[in-house]
């Protein structure tokens, strides 16, 4: 299952996301493009590494599973809050 | 590592992992906290014998006592007690050996039991922490507390520290649970079958697994806020709210938490003496699970009164009837399996019995806090006092009817039954005594000691039930002690009708727990030899344990139907450790580094005095706060000073030796393992740790944007000065991430060099990283920017702080791998810890590809 090949690529795209974060932010986007496009990037990243790293896409799908469970649990807690206060 | 000493010697305890010991350890050291915090209660209850108080305790006292009373009786009795149960009885009921980790188990009690001590040593240290059990803000930063208080910042840091050294033993004990009964089911045990206390128990810990990390997180802020002078929770911009809702967001999970385990125990006591299996045992599992989902939406109902929006608050009174639903089944299941069977009033049944009983009562009476109208009258009443120990006191209900259940199982011997039942009798009224008065006085103010006159014989009855309530339990310590020297021997199983797997082995059960390895494979329990080296006579032996719930119309008992005798050791080829004094090592460094840590307000005062002195002088840090009173805190206290640094280096040695020990735990070959089937168990345990990391660094982050949403979004600027200096790191991390990876190649191909080369290659740049830290912090600080500067300054100090330390731990692991290659040629035969390291690494940098965008970019 370990191609050092596949990693490199992830890695090369990994880097470019990350360069283009930044540029999101130093070229003028509009703030809410730029935020909206930062974050997906590094949604983007998160899952790449935790595909390909961390070899989610090769373990049972329960892991992936319960790792989102976390995730949403995460964003539950931040979005209700945050509204509770709007 | 060496043999198991006999049960008779100190070291004995020390130094074992077994689950039964460890189980034992729980249960004995819980009831010891159910002692202190029962004393504390005596003692603030008979100061309310007059309105206005007796005299006994000062006014800060009486808010020490009920505090650490609330505390105790949560954190330190009730949930480790279910804990001890679950440590005896699970392995035992699904069919395992032991737990996944047994070192690690013993590690969860070690920091629980020197968390307890902890707790009780901050009465020493100028008197413990006094704001409640919910450690509402900003109360819990000593700068809103002054007067006396203050002298007491050290206690109260402290009993806030011990409660986050507690959390770290939930959370180990957790992820040890999830792994043992996802993936050491005996063969033929699928889910739906398992026993109903060790479901209820997999659902609690599934529940601590998100809820704990929460309170987590909560926890090291407010440590930080404590020791670091940090102002999550000191400030009057959403620090009130921000607290509730992560406290919430545990606590009201914590209720169902305690409970669950209670539950577990009244059903299994309700089918072995009802002659009956559960009625609608499936449904009453799907709600089971579903209450343990909805516990995660309701936690705004303890914030009716606060400033949330009214949407928000009919939601979530809309979610809280909801849950109310589900354990309406399982009410009526427990009372239609009562109907259809025939009971028998034994001590455990009658404990189960009134366990219902209270529950209903104080569900009623949950529901009316649970309408936003009627909480506005009620919150911070007696009433809320009575609503909630009605309903944790029932789940210590059922629990006390499991420590007889089992009693004969653990100690080999009965009790006394009518002793007993006459425990029961004095427990039952004494309660009611004790709480039913709280509904009706309803009107006096929680937590404080002067009530209306017309109030005083409710409040006089309640101290008096209260005396006779703590009495009943001497009945039973009574009745154990004669048990243990004259109680006669019990067999394997005193229960007609149980069905649990833990009765069809002698009691108590040996060490390897089975003679030979538990099969459900043919639908009833069975041992199948295993190995050669096992003695003929004990092979496939037809225990007759169902895999759950008994039946009225089996008449048969199976006391006699093992062939297992006690010293009968049949899997002496595997070699499974027992002994490891390290587990008790770390939690003793542990200790001390926390102890130390309680007074390090002082030195950071004192180090910092000028920075704080100059800052304060030209801005507020908040308006209720001048430089005078945080100098005030100035102590540069070696005594504790030492304690910190040394306890860090003691911690640190005996993780090093913990690391290097040789520690077989042989994984079960034979499992059911649904939905879990395909990774390792240490992989597994790796992963359930990362997703409570997930919610712990959430709810860091999250606190960020909470609090950066409750300022109006755009009035943050990115703190640090250099973005380009947030970009290098991404990539620092990102190639140590790549390298991190070739070494599991390297190792794959046990190609020492590389493997060398990759690990250090990784090591370096997490090094590069924290050097470029350090830069911009130094930077920071050169402009006289400091963590205590302003509520943003704090979010990005503490947030990038955390994941740097995530880095340095990453660092320390990734040195100690090194020098076993070096050293040993470790990982080149067997590279999965490799592995694990990288998922570890993999996670932190994708923690820091969310953060270089929120604190650098926008
Ligand atoms: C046996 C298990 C018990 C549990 C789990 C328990 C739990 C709690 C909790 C969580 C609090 C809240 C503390 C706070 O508000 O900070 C509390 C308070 C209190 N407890 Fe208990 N308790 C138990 C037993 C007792 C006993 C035996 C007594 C009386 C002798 C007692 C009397 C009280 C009283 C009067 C308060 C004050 C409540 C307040 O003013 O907030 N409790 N208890
Ligand atoms: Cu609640």
């Amino acid at each position: 299952m370990t191609s050092v090949k596949t990693y490199t690529i992830i890695y090369v795209i990994l880097l470019a996301l990350g360069t283009g974060k930044f540029l999101f932010f130093t070229f003028d986007f509009g703030y809410a493009t730029a935020m909206g496009g930062t974050m997906l990037l590094a949604v983007i990243k998160s899952l790449l590494i935790a595909g390909y790293y961390q070899h989610l896409v090769d373990e049972p799908r329960s892991i992936s599973y319960m790792m989102l469970v976390a995730v949403f649990m995460v964003f539950l807690l931040v979005i209700a809050a945050g509204y509770s206060i709007q | 590592m060496s043999d198991l000493p006999p049960k008779r010697s100190l070291k004995r305890w020390l130094v074992t992992t077994n689950h039964k010991d460890v189980g034992i350890l729980y249960l004995t050291t819980s009831l010891v906290f159910l002692l202190l915090g029962g004393i504390l209660a005596l003692i603030f209850r008979a100061h309310l014998w007059e309105s206005g108080g007796t005299g006994l305790l000062s006014g800060n006292e009486f808010n020490q006592s009920v505090t650490t009373h609330g505390l105790v009786m949560v954190f330190w009795f009730l949930s480790p007690i279910a804990t001890g149960f679950a440590n005896y009885l699970v392995p035992l009921q699904i069919g395992a050996k032991d737990l996944a980790f047994p070192r690690l188990n013993a590690l969860s009690y070690w920091l629980y039991l020197f968390s307890g001590v902890l707790l009780f040593i901050s009465f020493f240290q100028g008197g413990s922490w006094s704001g409640g059990w919910t450690i509402y803000a900003p109360l819990n930063v000593p700068m809103y507390t002054p007067g006396a208080v203050i002298e007491a910042s050290v206690g109260g840091t402290m009993a806030i520290i011990a409660l986050m050294m507690f959390v770290i033993s939930i959370t180990m004990g957790t992820i040890n649970f999830l792994t043992t009964i996802h993936r050491q089911r005996a063969e033929g045990l699928g889910l739906w079958n398992m026993p109903l206390f060790t479901w209820s128990w997999l659902l609690t810990v599934w529940m601590m697994l998100f809820a704990f990390a929460a309170l987590f997180a909560a926890l090291i802020m407010l440590t930080i806020d404590r020791v670091m002078l940090t102002q999550y929770f000191a400030t009057d911009q959403g620090s009130g709210l921000l607290w509730a809702h992560l406290f919430w967001f545990f606590g009201h999970p914590e209720v169902y938490i305690v409970f669950f385990p209670a539950l577990g125990i009244m059903f299994e006591t309700f089918q072995t003496f009802c002659g009956r299996r559960l009625v609608g045992r499936k449904w009453v599992i799907i709600s089971m699970i579903l209450v343990a989902v909805q516990s995660f939406l309701v936690w705004m109902h303890h914030m009716f009164l606060t400033t949330i929006n009214l949407e928000v608050k009919t939601l979530f009174m809309a979610t809280t009837i909801g849950i109310s639903l589900p354990f309406d089944l399982m009410v009526f299941a427990l009372i239609y399996t009562m109907v259809k069977g025939r009971v028998r009033f034994t001590t455990p049944f009658l404990f189960s019995l009134g366990a219902l009983v209270l529950f209903i009562l104080g569900g009623i009476t949950g529901v009316f806090l649970g309408a936003v109208v009627l909480d506005y009258e009620f919150r911070g009443t007696y009433w809320v006092v009575a609503h909630f120990h009605y309903v944790m006191v029932s789940g210590v209900t059922a629990l006390v009817g499991g420590l007889y259940y089992w009693w004969p199982k653990i100690s080999g011997r009965m009790y006394h039954e009518f002793t007993g039942k006459l425990h029961f009798a004095a427990y039952f009224i004494g309660f009611n005594l004790l709480y039913f008065p709280m509904f009706l006085t309803w009107e006096t103010p929680r937590r404080v000691f002067h009530y209306s006159g017309g109030d005083l014989i409710w409040h006089q009855m309640a101290t008096i039930g209260a005396f006779v309530f703590g009495f009943s339990f001497l009945i039973m310590f009574a009745n154990f002690a004669w048990s243990l020297i004259w109680g006669p021997k019990a067999p394997d199983n005193p229960w007609k009708y149980s069905r649990t797997a833990e009765w069809a082995i002698p009691s108590p059960p040996p060490l390897d727990n089975w003679p030979g390895r538990p099969s459900y494979a043919s639908g009833t329990l069975e041992f199948v030899e295993e190995t050669s080296a096992h003695p003929a006579g004990a092979a496939t032996d037809g225990g007759t344990a169902a895999t759950d719930g008994g039946t009225a119309t089996v008449d048969a008992t199976v006391s006699e139907s093992t062939g297992a005798s006690g010293d009968e050791h049949a899997h002496e080829g595997e070699h499974a450790d027992h002994a490891s004094i390290w587990p008790f090592m770390i939690g003793l460094g542990t200790f001390i580094m926390f102890l130390g840590m309680s007074g390090m307000t002082g030195v950071v005062v004192e180090l910092m005095s000028d920075q704080i002195a100059a800052h304060l002088g030209t801005e507020d840090v908040s308006s209720n706060v001048n430089a005078d009173q945080i100098l005030g805190f100035a102590d540069m206290n070696y005594v504790y000073l030492t304690f910190f640094l040394g306890g860090i280096g003691f911690l640190s040695y005996s993780l090093f030796m913990f690391g290097k020990e040789q520690f077989n735990a042989p994984e079960m070959e034979v499992a059911e393992r649904w939905p879990f089937e395909g990774v390792g168990n240490t992989k597994f345990g790796v992963w359930v740790f990362l997703a409570s990391d997930v919610i712990v660094f959430g709810a860091v982050i999250g606190a960020y944007l909470f609090m950066r949403i409750w300022a109006g979004w755009f009035t943050f600027e990115p703190i640090p000065d250099y973005t380009w200096a947030g970009l290098l790191n991404t990539y620092i991390l990102l190639t140590s991430s790549f390298t991190v990876i070739l070494a599991l190649v390297m190792a794959e191909r046990s190609n020492k060099k590389g493997l060398m080369a990759c690990l250090g290659a990784t090591i370096m740049l997490g090094l590069a990283f924290m050097a470029v830290k350090a830069w911009e912090w130094g930077g920071k600080f050169a402009q006289g920017d400091y963590w205590f500067s302003g509520l943003e300054y704090s979010l990005y100090y503490v947030t990038t702080g955390l994941h740097a330390l995530h880095v340095i731990f990453g660092l320390l692991v990734g040195g100690f791998m090194l020098y076993r290659i070096y050293t040993i040629d470790a990982y080149l035969e067997d590279e999965r810890p490799v592995e694990f390291f990288g998922l570890y690494w993999h996670f932190v940098d994708i923690v820091w590809v969310i953060l270089f965008p929120l604190f650098y970019l926008m």
